[in-house]
């Protein structure tokens, strides 16, 4: 494979208990790139998300990041890693939630700064200054000692962004990240992942936000029923989608 | 008033020996408690299984039955405890089931994407559990471990079946001597001074909680 490709699916199989979600999906993501996945609810898009960072573990398929294979099939067994090499591949993944997730027993950032302490065992003054910038960065450095009830839905899901990125990883996950928010307020969580994406992260983003797919993202992927109907750059698919499913798909949403 | 005071010396000395039993029994069974709803909810069958009968026979028998059993059966098959040992063993194993069910469903409270986020940023199901889900739990679960503990203060009384000289106990052995009420209601007061001390001290801990909501 060549070296820029960070994330390899092959033939992503996965069930909920009689229902098949996801139907032999394919998909690559490469460094630096903006995969938007778009498509109805229930097409399965969410589930793919956390098919990759093993929220859901699949029934068949291969999952390959950055040379390292999550699953792969064995003697046409489906296989996952060891523990040790999991932990190794999943650490280099970040994920924000739609319903952000915040510890609501902790301020602002001790959110951040938990779990660098807990699982890279790095000393609280080492990790703070590094959390500050973070939170500076998406423009909440003033609420560093409040909790997370006290902030607004677009502050927690930029709060959670920064959670994620303390631990410093390669590729970001987005599973409808605005999908909660009031329409006021999408927009800075929104401009938060922009400025994400012009400092080169990889990221994959679940969404039903049309222009951020439009205006962003470098790939875009349209799902429905657990298959990926149709992808290709944002500027063919939205101005010229080839699939009759796409095309009233996005009848609806534009 | 003299012979009230004569009434109340002995019936401290009485509520020491009930205090003991209630600081004790809370001191061993709330850690039990905890670590019996997490064996309860863990993912090793056998265990949950025997956590499940092990709930079943506490909650589902007197606690007067197992103070019994515990005094007058155990010693036949060549256990024999001191009296306070005895009384403690019972009522930490029946009050750690109690708290084990609170403790549980507190735990089951907790919305899956909490854990889904201490997953997705490394931790281990142990520290998500000892750092995130616990201390969350912990908030919700004041209010009905408030009313256990307050239950086991009065529950304390039924040692008296044991021969030990708990606050109860004292007043009516003064009853039947003296064929005066007074000890019952002294009995009464002392009773409600600590439960009056607990729920204060519960509040306390409520509001120290109340810095976050949810």
């Amino acid at each position: 494979m060549s070296d820029d490709v960070m994330i390899r699916m092959n033939q992503i199989y996965k069930k909920f208990n009689q229902l098949e979600v996801l139907k032999g999906i394919d998909l690559e993501v490469k460094r630096g790139e903006v995969l938007a996945i778009i498509g109805p609810s229930g097409s399965g898009k969410s589930t793919l998300l956390r098919c990759l960072n093993r929220l859901e573990t699949i029934e068949k398929g291969t999952i390959e990041v950055e040379g390292e294979f999550l699953v792969q099939e064995k003697n046409s067994i489906t296989t996952y890693t060891d523990a040790v090499t999991a932990k190794m591949i999943l650490g280099k993944m970040g994920m924000v939630f739609q319903q952000f997730n915040l510890f609501p027993h902790m301020t602002v950032l001790e959110n951040l700064i938990e779990a660098p302490i807990l699982v890279k065992n790095m000393k609280s003054g080492d990790i703070i200054p590094v959390a500050e910038q973070l939170l500076a960065k998406v423009g909440l450095l003033d609420k560093r000692d409040v909790y997370p009830s006290r902030l607004s839905g677009g502050q927690k899901q930029r709060v959670a962004i920064a959670r994620a990125l303390t631990m410093k990883p390669d590729i970001m996950l987005f599973d409808e990240p605005t999908s909660a928010l009031d329409p006021e307020l999408t927009g800075e969580v929104l401009k938060t992942m922009r400025q994400l994406a012009e400092e080169h992260m990889t990221m994959i983003v679940v969404t039903h936000e049309m222009a951020f797919a439009r205006e962003v993202a470098n790939k875009v992927i349209f799902m429905a029923d657990g298959e990926i109907v149709e992808q290709g750059n944002p500027q063919s698919l939205f101005a010229n989608p080839q699939e009759l499913r796409t095309k009233s798909f996005l009848q609806n949403m534009l | 008033m003299e012979k009230i005071i004569g009434m109340v010396m002995p019936m401290l000395d009485g509520s020491g020996i009930t205090l003991q039993i209630f600081f004790i029994t809370l001191a061993l069974s709330l850690p039990l408690g905890l670590l019996v709803a997490l064996a309860r909810i863990s993912g090793i069958r056998p265990l949950r299984f025997a956590m499940e009968v092990y709930i079943w026979l506490m909650r589902g028998t007197p606690l007067m039955l197992q103070l019994l059993f515990v005094y007058f059966a155990l010693p036949m098959v060549g256990i024999l405890l001191p009296d306070l040992a005895a009384a403690l063993l019972a009522f930490t194993l029946n009050y750690a089931a109690y708290f084990a069910e609170i403790f549980r469903s507190g735990i089951q409270s907790i919305e899956r994407g909490q854990y889904e986020a201490a997953k997705t940023l490394g931790m281990t199901y142990i520290q998500t559990m000892r750092r995130i889900i616990i201390p969350q739990m912990l908030k919700r679960v004041l209010p009905p471990i408030s009313n256990e503990t307050i239950n086991l203060v009065k529950d304390t009384s039924l040692i008296y079946i044991l021969a030990m000289n708990d606050l109860l106990r004292v007043a009516r052995t003064i009853v039947q001597r003296e064929f005066d009420m007074t000890p019952f209601v002294i009995a009464g007061v002392f009773y409600l001074a600590m439960t009056f001390v607990l729920t204060w001290l519960f509040n306390t801990l409520e509001a120290r909680y109340a810095k976050y909501d949810e």
